[in-house]
């Protein structure tokens, strides 16, 4: 797996502690609005989120379909940083969380708007558990929803209330399906 | 009588056809929960690990273009 290059340092916001809400004046007295410069000065916007890959490389479909993908997956969604855990860094992740062993291919996504206004204390991002899908045709459509996701939801307002609405109306669609016996949307079965 | 057991035979049937629904309803909304979440105060520990591996430069945005 190709690593990233260590020389260029991430677009990241000045940061307190992660659990703590990000303008206790402790961790930081003069807080001012994040702001990032590219290489001409010229002020651009800091990238709302941070989306992390845990995979531990299981011969899965969904492995396979995050692979074949991610090259799509990365150009629809350069606005923000990926960071891809090696499989060592994956595995010892696992390790301290065992409950998460085989559900991955894992992508969090880490809100930092929300990091920066509540910590980590409350709602601050979503996940896909991508290996929860197991045919390549469910986890394709997952990894779909969640690009679909992403890029409609990039200014959202209140990103929790949207997952949340998204999650009640899957959950409505699924009910309503299941009262007219449609089998069709067995995602996850 | 027979008409009576019949309407008890109903009552218990759609009473099951109810509670089948409930329960697979319920069921679909754990799965979606499983596969598709906000991260809150439980994921906490998570996520504060690993905001401290790419403040500390052991994560860097992945340069590669494709997956191995």
């Amino acid at each position: 797996m190709p690593r990233a290059p260590r020389g260029s340092a991430p677009s990241r916001r000045p940061r307190a502690a992660a659990s703590a809400p990000r303008d206790t004046a402790a961790a930081r007295p003069t807080e001012a609005p994040a702001r990032i410069f590219d290489a001409g000065n010229s002020e651009v916007a800091a990238p709302r989120f941070r989306i992390y890959i845990v995979d531990s490389g299981w011969n899965s479909a969904a492995h396979r379909v995050l692979v074949e993908n991610f090259a799509l997956i990365r150009d629809l969604q350069k606005d923000d940083p990926i960071y891809v855990l090696s499989r060592e860094q994956s595995i010892e992740f696992q390790r301290h969380h065992g409950s998460r062993i085989g559900r991955d291919p894992i992508i969090a996504v880490h809100d930092m708007e929300a990091l920066d206004q509540g910590g980590t204390t409350g709602f601050h991002g979503f996940r896909l558990v991508l290996g929860l899908l197991h045919t390549p045709q469910q986890a394709l459509q997952g990894l779909q929803a969640f690009a679909r996701f992403l890029a409609t939801h990039r200014r959202s307002k209140d990103l929790e209330a949207d997952i949340r609405a998204d999650l009640r109306r899957e959950g409505l669609m699924g009910a309503i399906e299941i009262i007219l016996h449609h089998e069709a949307r067995e995602m996850g079965e | 009588m027979p008409e009576r057991f019949g309407d008890i035979l109903t009552m218990v049937m759609g009473a099951l056809a109810v509670g089948y629904v409930v329960y697979e309803i319920e069921r679909r909304r754990r799965k979606l929960h499983d596969i598709w979440d906000v991260l809150d105060e439980e994921d906490a520990l998570l996520t504060e690990k690993l905001e401290e591996m790419v403040e500390s430069g052991e994560l860097q945005p992945y340069a590669g273009a494709t997956l191995a």
